[in-house]
């Protein structure tokens, strides 16, 4: 029934939450239909009434009050940082199993203590980590155990449930999964294989925070062309804004010396999503201003970048340099 | 180490990891963070919050602090209209900022620092509301700051006395019908009439701050206005 589904959206429809088509349906409907024009006009003395209690500014006194009490507070705190990132983060996690039942289920058996048998076959490793498949069965004991949550699998090891069965009029349940051996490797900046996989880690984890962790310990290596690469890739292609300003970081050395690193900057200087990219690119080739790729950047940015700060610095070096034509 | 003599990591050469061997190119001197945040003021300018928070995240205080009033006075905003009171919504403020610093090191740009700070926000308000909730026997009756005994029912009135005392009592008797009225809503359920009624935001973002979806949010909505029309009804 028309009717119905048109109450249901009245208010929103009022709070101005539908999209376009519903809401055009909406609007034919009330011109139409006299109950439900006068629902809405119900909802919209709803509406009027509730906005009757105004929300105040709070005064300024009070703003200024709350700031230096926040200022004193900050005297004394420590900013969080490097380490929250490494430390699992268990709400992330949860979420994870929340929408994962199999997996939830996975886990909850892999709790179960003794009579659990399994078997691994081992294919090919690449790269440093291997595949294992396994089938896993519940133990015998039909009493509930204690699930020892404190032993999970770690989320990020379960590659992927192939299939999950109960049988019936049990509890017994069957589960076969594939596992993803995690392997630690230790070593220098200077180690090859080190190197191999935190270029790795730069382009291909989906984890933002580990692309930021690598690119940040590359920063550190000494001239290799292929780190310089790898930084230069960072810039061009990473999603995560962040990421892309640690790589501008690393690159920032080489941008007088490295013709290719500092076309790579102009790059970004023109095109990249971020304002806070961009800023930093600018105080990057700032020093080069005087170089005539540059100063044809600097022109066009100083007419076309969106965001006016970057502009009008633009402009301003510019103005520093004497016309050189 | 003081916030204002760290060295700000603005990567003009300044940076330790930089082998620019020169550098000094006129730029602005790496302490004075104050000064950029005064010229940029000036210039009615801000810079993406992104390059703030990046170094904020690197022990920056005074980038934090500008990063802050970018957002604080929306915050205070939201916590004296949902608290009623000048006093709570203050603590409220405070533990969301100092919150924020405290877990800056986990923001990692997957969602608005908008989101995330009121993330913060709208969480601590729930605790404020399920707390109250739980002392529902006490009389609506607070003290404030000057020690004042005043109804907390009374911050919902509009108290703008005019030139009609007769039309400000019926607001002011408004006001507190809708502060009875809105205190039979569930916390979450007031959270999402709260931010979607009085600050106008969509219900998908109200979802991503409660950590939710748009539905729930629609739904938490939808239960929240029948409860308010039956309450308001009944008082009539």
């Amino acid at each position: 029934m028309k009717c119905d589904w048109v109450r249901q959206n009245i208010l929103f429809y009022v709070y101005n939450e539908l999209e376009d088509d519903a809401r055009y349906e909406v609007e034919q409907h009330l011109a139409r239909c006299p109950e439900c024009a006068t629902e809405l006009n119900a909802t919209r003395k709803f509406h009027a009434t509730l906005s009757e209690m105004p929300v105040v500014e709070p005064t300024p006194n009070l703003l200024t009050a709350s700031r230096m009490r926040l200022q004193e507070a900050l005297e004394t705190a420590q900013p969080g940082g490097f380490w929250h990132r490494l430390i699992l983060e268990p709400g992330v996690w949860l979420r994870q199993i929340r929408m994962a039942p199999a997996l939830a289920a996975a886990i909850f058996i892999v709790g179960f203590g003794g009579g659990i048998g399994a078997t691994y076959n081992f294919l090919s490793a690449h790269g440093g980590y291997g595949v294992a498949t396994g089938s896993l069965e519940s133990g015998s004991g039909n009493q509930p155990q204690s699930v020892n949550l404190a032993q999970p699998l770690e989320s990020s090891a379960i590659a992927g449930i192939r299939s999950v069965t109960q049988e019936p009029g049990s509890n017994q349940v069957s589960i076969k999964y594939d596992t993803v051996l995690t392997q630690e490797a230790q070593g220098s900046l200077n180690d090859q294989r080190i190197q191999q996989l935190l270029l790795f880690a730069a382009r291909n984890n989906y984890n933002s925070g580990v692309r930021m962790d690598s690119v940040d310990v590359l920063t550190q290596s000494p001239d290799d062309s292929r780190v310089r690469e790898a930084l230069m890739y960072a810039l061009q292609n990473d999603t995560n804004p962040g990421v892309r300003l640690k790589a501008l970081d690393g690159l920032s050395g080489f941008v007088r010396q490295d013709a290719r690193v500092r076309d790579e900057v102009l790059r970004a200087l023109i095109s990249d999503t971020n304002s806070g990219v961009r800023l930093q690119a600018l105080r990057l080739v700032e020093p080069m201003k005087t170089d005539s790729n540059v100063r044809s950047v600097l022109i066009k940015l100083s007419q076309t970048d969106e965001n006016v700060s970057i502009r009008s610095q633009a402009r301003t070096m510019l103005a520093q340099m004497p016309e050189m034509d | 180490m003081p916030a204002d003599s760290y060295a700000v990591a603005i990567p003009v050469g300044e940076s330790s990891r930089s082998r620019r061997a020169e550098h000094g190119s006129g730029n602005q001197n790496p302490t004075s963070y104050s000064n950029m945040r005064g010229s940029l003021a000036a210039q009615g300018n801000r810079i993406d919050d992104t390059s703030l928070i990046r170094e904020a995240q690197q022990g920056n205080r005074a980038a934090f602090e500008v990063l802050v009033r970018h957002y604080d006075q929306s915050v205070l905003r939201l916590a004296l209209h949902l608290t009623g009171s000048e006093s709570d919504a203050q603590d409220v403020y405070q533990e969301a900022f100092l919150k924020a610093y405290k877990n800056l090191g986990s923001f990692r740009f997957e969602c608005s620092f908008y989101t995330w700070i009121y993330r913060i926000v709208t969480n601590l308000c729930l605790d404020h509301l399920r707390k109250r909730n739980v002392r529902k026997e006490d009389a609506p009756v607070a003290v404030d700051a000057s020690g004042e005994e005043y109804s907390r029912l009374e911050q919902f009135a509009d108290v703008r006395s005019g030139a009609n005392p007769e039309r400000d009592l019926m607001r002011r008797e408004l006001g507190r019908k809708i502060g009875v009225a809105l205190s039979v809503l569930t916390p979450r359920e007031r959270m999402v009439f709260e931010l979607k009624h009085y600050h106008g935001l969509k219900l998908r973002t109200v979802g991503e701050m409660l950590n939710t979806t748009e539905e729930t949010a629609k739904n938490a909505l939808f239960r929240a206005t029948q409860k308010l029309r039956a309450a308001l009804a009944e008082m009539r």
